[in-house]
């Protein structure tokens, strides 16, 4: 019998990082969506509105994702929800928020907004400070609201499109470029990443630091995608267009979005 | 270590981050944040923002007083609440926004039962969240044009704690007066979320007949859940 080299990274079969990389592999060897002929000019429309080529897998992924999200996901949130108190719960979205401000403040400055850039470090100072580490949102309280930046947004702002629409289980949904700007963001923007990078010792800093951000983000997400769920008849494709709308949202900070043609031409 | 070993949390932190999150999910959940919030009237402004500010305060003051406030029985309010939205709504604008040229191309009949079928959905899926309002207030912020003829006014939600989020009404000038044809929740457009959802719905059963029999069913089981 092989034996297993001792050098192999205990957690890696379960890293974030390499699920992502897995599902790139799996979109690549993928079942492709049809393009619906030229003469077909509403269906066509649709195909490119939905930007989705990868469609048949990623509707795959979805649904590898609702049954894990079954069986793994809310069985923990609902222990979370019991053991935390909902005062306990936003003190630790606040707590994550914070440890997140660096990636913000980067890509504040990336995309040329020192305004928002200036407000980002100064919450950072408040309630790392004031707000015991984090956990109170007291910046908020002192008129400077809370924005969220990544590598992503920055690239929209630099004009990279976002690219085919991609659904990663356990993750969510996404698009090539946001993929890659998640991983820009940890590879390059987070100072957590630069103070743990190959430090065996520190991993249970990264790990405790993923743990508590991603049962922060499932707890705020289930109940409001539980109701998107109920009220559309196909809720991979509600969820699609949700999702691309959420994103130009946050890429033009919260501006109008370019105009839609909602006047009937008849 | 190797590269995929890096710092899994910030992978997660564009798709699912923190508060990012909580307003998408906030304004995913079109129907959760309507009946509570968004039908919540409070300090809306008659400060000179126009026609159109007035009339989303006075849906929204309506909303609060008349359903979301008011010690009636939930079929009452669920009652109460159709009247108001097809009286506010523009539901035949919507469905042509919504199917695009698939309405164009449907019967009067199939029209009819669409645009009727498209307000139970509203109506079930909004009532169900009626019992949690708590308080929640609307504030009209501004309003701006669009299109040719329209407006959006801009509002924020308020609850009781202090939270906020944004909504949008996207309204058009009609004969009888304003009306709405779209609310966009945190950046994300009930109008245009749901043509992408029945535009899937139509390609995959291959008719308008295959959408209208899934919102049919959609309608039963939604009535079911209430007991309506």
């Amino acid at each position: 019998m092989k034996k297993i080299p001792k050098k192999m990274p205990r957690f890696s079969a379960f890293s974030p990082a390499r699920l992502l990389a897995l599902g790139f592999m799996a979109l690549s060897l993928c079942a492709c969506a049809t393009k619906p002929p030229a003469s077909n000019a509403v269906a066509l429309e649709a195909y490119k509105e939905a930007n989705d080529p990868f469609e048949p897998t990623n509707r795959f992924l979805f649904k590898v994702d609702a049954g894990l999200d079954k069986v793994i996901v809310r069985p923990i949130i609902k222990t979370y929800r019991f053991a935390v108190p909902e005062q306990g719960r936003r003190g630790v979205d606040n707590f994550v928020n914070n440890l997140r401000t660096p990636v913000t403040f980067i890509n504040d400055v990336l995309q040329g907004e020192i305004s928002r850039a200036g407000t980002t470090l100064g919450r950072f100072v408040v309630n790392t400070g004031v707000g015991f580490f984090g956990f109170f949102d007291v910046g908020e309280k002192w008129g400077m609201e809370y924005h969220g930046e990544d590598f992503g947004q920055t690239m929209a702002v630099w004009g990279v499109p976002d690219g085919p629409y991609i659904y990663i289980p356990l993750l969510g949904p996404s698009t090539v470029r946001d993929g890659l700007g998640y991983g820009v963001d940890a590879f390059v923007t987070d100072p957590i990443a630069w103070y743990t990078r190959g430090s065996g010792s520190m991993k249970w800093v990264q790990w405790a630091d993923f743990g508590l951000m991603y049962v922060d983000a499932k707890d705020s997400a289930m109940d409001p995608l539980d109701e998107l769920k109920k009220s559309s008849l196909d809720y991979y494709a509600a969820l699609r267009s949700s999702y691309r709308q959420y994103r130009t949202k946050e890429i033009l900070n919260g501006a109008p979005p370019p105009m839609e043609d909602f006047d009937d031409p008849n | 270590m190797t590269p995929t070993d890096q710092m899994p949390s910030d992978l997660l932190k564009t798709s699912f981050s923190r508060r990012a999150v909580m307003r998408l999910m906030t304004m995913l959940g079109v129907s959760a944040a309507l009946p509570g919030a968004l039908l919540s009237h409070g300090a809306f402004a008659q400060d000179g923002k126009g026609d159109a500010a007035v009339f989303v305060g006075n849906f929204a003051q309506r909303g609060i007083n008349d359903i979301l406030a008011a010690t009636i029985p939930n079929t009452e309010k669920q009652k109460r609440f159709r009247d108001m939205f097809v009286d506010y709504f523009d539901l035949p604008g919507i469905g042509r926004f919504v199917l695009t040229r698939y309405f164009r191309a449907a019967s009067p009949e199939e029209q009819q039962k669409f645009t009727q079928l498209f307000e139970d959905v509203v109506v079930y899926t909004w009532s169900r969240r009626f019992s949690e309002y708590n308080g929640q207030t609307l504030k009209v912020v501004s309003q701006q044009p669009d299109g040719n003829d329209g407006i959006i006014v801009k509002s924020t939600i308020v609850g009781r704690t202090g939270s906020s989020f944004n909504v949008d009404w996207r309204l058009r000038k009609r004969p009888e007066g304003f009306k709405v044809l779209d609310v966009i929740v945190g950046g994300v457009s009930m109008a245009i979320t749901y043509r992408q959802d029945y535009g899937t719905v139509i390609s995959q059963t291959g008719s308008f007949a295959g959408l209208l029999a899934q919102m049919e069913k959609q309608v039963e089981d939604l009535k079911k859940q209430q007991g309506a």
